[in-house]
């Protein structure tokens, strides 16, 4: 009889989810558990009881075989110790204590214990062992305790634990198959017995001198941890790999170079890489779209599936092959233990605007695109240094905005160059690019000052060694994270951009016959319930120099920015993709320097992105929050643009 | 520990302040006794690195104020 469920405990790094990902395969959930968003990961072991068969399939998993049994297993949070300091550590720690509101405490545990840092993991298992839990003790890195010149004696192990120890090598697959039969062989022990005693012979040695009694306990639990690891291995504590990387990777000089090399590579995977997938699938959903117009008679239902389903839903899949890469190099630079590196180099700098190290990484990734930023911030352990890191996330300059600033500056900035080599038009993209990035950062010094005060877990950081990253997790997580993606995401996005298309499809206007179709759009969009409530909060948008024109262009671009730049070609009735040049000049006719200006400004801060809005959503588990993101940066996006506006207006003239 | 050359070592004695954070370091295992070693050093006052028994950790300057030292190589 094996147990029901199961769970995966041990400290982060250890190679927990190397063990899950082995274990259960394509098998797996992966989501929030509730109210925070650390990821909540569960899955089916399959056990079969002939020992040699071995799933091959994820699509037979549901056929009832009575030869094979199924066990749950929870893949939980790390931690180090039973007391927790972090949000993740608290999950563990509740499902452990079998307090926790969601989960039950798990009938059995396999313990995953860091063979290169046995102290670290018997730590936590002697904490641990107060729970009783029936226990298998899985030893990862086992490989790497051999090529440095150690040695490690399982059975040893098992002997002084009282409980079954299995020894692994996780990018191999070495040992899971015995976890897998120790499972099906229900070889689970509370640990109890063994470690009870260790305990007391150590603390009768002890000196009882500290006045803080639960002190006394963190030290006695070294101290058997430390025993009981150099009872049963020997481990060197130089790892000769890893020094030397390090000595270039943290060089003082040529560690900021690797890196800025490093983010080099990064920045141009998402922003460059990126860019033929998005365009093809750009095209195929206009394809598919046109497909549709033909097949379909024109008229209100063509309209709605091809401008509100099907462009909605391109909308959101388009951002797919940038979310795909930045999941990748980020999993791979997180997987050999770079990133952590990367945090060491640049935490000052990130210091200076009360943010953490680990914070580069989203902050650069939104330069791209907000989204896969907002999804990476993930790798920051404090809540509040990730949510800050979240809500500023849109100010980075994304890769959105770049129609909009490319159409306004073309229309409105010269191309002279100064000294003969630097474009102005050049120097002014540069500089809403530079106004971006800066006020974010100022942003988040702001909120870090204010409503995200003060961390309650200071920039404390392992150095993880270097290793090889394991090919089926990093295909796992990217198979997650498209599912998660188009799922969650996608019904949002497709809801809102229903409801948008609604907007400017209704009410109907009267159209002769015989207009032209350029013509009809305009004459639809002005009679539109948002062309109405463009023309009725004008005055609002007066004072930045905005008409009903532009502010329909705002308006119709909530959903996504780079509308701005169809929609100012439908309220013109130009064809855009015919001529970009009409656009341009009509722009220059009908749209003053100063209002120019304060468009480009406002496109700076203002979220206009409905992707984000549901990515923000989702990643912080509460609508409070990209409630507050879009605030807060219209604020910014009004002030800017009026201070721009008005004052603009007095030096042109 | 900042002011220390690269390369130094030192015991910890004791901490002079106890809170959550003194409490996740000693369960990372710098408990008194403990023999650290400082690895490198971020430029511009950024995170140090320390080594002790089989684990390197970075922190930064501040964070290690409450730990009473004494160094010994």
């Amino acid at each position: 009889m094996q147990p029901r469920t199961i769970a995966l405990v041990g400290t982060p790094n250890s190679g927990k989810s190397t063990i899950f990902n082995a274990l259960t395969g394509l098998r797996q959930k992966v989501g929030n558990f509730s109210g925070v968003t650390v990821e909540a990961k569960t899955g089916s072991i399959r056990l079969a009881e002939q020992p040699t068969a071995q799933p091959s399939s994820p699509t037979d998993s549901t056929t009832t075989n009575a030869r094979q049994t199924h066990v749950q297993c929870i893949d939980l949070p790390g931690l180090y110790s039973l007391n927790p300091k972090t949000p993740d550590e608290k999950i563990s720690v509740e499902i452990l204590r079998g307090e926790h509101s969601r989960y039950a405490q798990p009938d059995a545990v396999v313990f995953v214990m860091e063979g290169v840092n046995l102290e670290k993991s018997l730590f936590l298992y002697a904490q641990y062992a107060a729970l009783k839990i029936p226990t298998i003790v899985a030893v990862t890195m086992i490989d790497s305790i051999q090529a440095s010149g150690g040695v490690f004696d399982d059975i040893e192990m098992a002997h002084a634990l009282g409980v079954e120890v299995c020894g692994i090598v996780g990018h191999k697959g070495i040992g899971i198959e015995d976890i897998r039969h120790a499972i099906a062989a229900n070889d689970f022990r509370p640990p109890e017995a063994a470690l009870q005693g260790l305990l007391s012979d150590i603390s009768s040695e002890l000196p009882r001198s500290t006045p803080h009694p639960e002190q006394e306990s963190i030290e006695q639990q070294h101290e058997w941890a430390r025993q009981i690891a150099s009872d049963v291995a020997r481990i060197p504590e130089h790892d000769a790999l890893t020094l030397t990387l390090d000595a270039i990777f943290l060089h003082p000089l040529w560690g900021p170079l690797v890196f800025l090399a490093v983010m080099l590579l990064f920045f141009q995977a998402i922003f460059t890489w990126a860019t033929p997938a998005m365009d093809g699938i750009d095209a195929l959903f206009a394809a598919l779209g046109d497909q549709i117009t033909t097949l379909m008679p024109a008229g209100i239902v063509q309209d709605f599936v091809v401008n509100g389903v099907i462009a909605g839903v391109g909308s959101v899949i388009k951002f797919l092959p940038q979310i795909l890469i930045l999941t990748l190099v980020i999993t791979l630079l997180e997987d050999v233990g770079y990133l952590a590196r990367g945090a060491f180099l640049v935490d000052r700098a990130m210091g200076a605007f009360g943010l953490q190290g680990r914070a580069f990484v989203p902050l650069l990734s939104s330069f791209a695109c907000a989204i896969p930023g907002m999804m990476s911030a993930r790798i920051i352990a404090s809540e509040k240094d990730r949510l800050t890191t979240i809500l500023i996330a849109p100010l980075m300059p994304c890769s959105a905005r770049l129609p909009i600033y490319v159409l306004m500056i073309t229309a409105f900035v010269p191309s002279v160059f100064l000294a003969g080599i630097l474009n102005v038009q050049g120097l002014v993209l540069m500089g809403l690019y530079a106004l971006g990035g800066v006020s974010g950062l100022l942003a988040a010094k702001v909120l870090k000052s204010t409503a995200f005060h003060g961390s309650k877990l200071p920039f404390l950081m392992e150095l993880p060694p270097y290793r090889f990253p394991t090919w089926k997790g990093l295909l796992l997580t990217l198979f997650h994270r498209t599912k998660q993606f188009l799922t969650s995401a996608g019904t949002t996005i497709l809801l809102l951009s229903v409801l948008l298309w609604g907007l400017g499809a209704f009410p109907q206007a009267q159209i002769s016959s015989g207009t032209e179709p350029i013509r009809a759009k305009q004459i639809q969009l002005e009679q539109s319930a948002l062309g109405r409530i463009g023309k009725a909060i004008e005055p609002v948008f007066a004072p930045l120099g905005f008409d009903w024109k532009v502010t329909v262009g705002v308006l119709g671009s909530f959903a996504a920015r780079e509308v701005f730049v169809s929609v100012m070609g439908q309220v013109y009735s130009v064809d855009i993709a015919e001529s970009d040049e009409q656009l341009r000049t009509i722009l220059q006719r009908t749209i003053s320097f100063p209002a120019a200006i304060s468009i480009l400004v406002f496109y700076v801060y203002a979220l206009q992105c409905m992707s984000t809005i549901a990515v923000m959503k989702r990643e912080t588990g509460s609508w409070k929050y990209p409630a507050f993101a879009f605030s807060y940066t219209l604020v910014l996006a009004y002030t800017a643009s009026l201070l721009v506006y008005q004052v603009c207006r007095v030096l042109w003239q | 520990m900042s002011e220390y050359p690269i390369g130094a070592t030192a015991r910890i004695l004791h901490y002079t302040h106890h809170d959550a954070f003194t409490e996740r370091l000693r369960e990372f295992g710098l408990i008194p006794g403990t023999l650290i070693r400082l690895l490198r050093k971020a430029p511009f006052k950024g995170p140090i690195e320390i080594q002790y028994r089989h684990s390197r950790i970075v922190l930064r300057p501040e964070e290690i104020s409450h730990m009473k030292l004494e160094r010994v190589g």
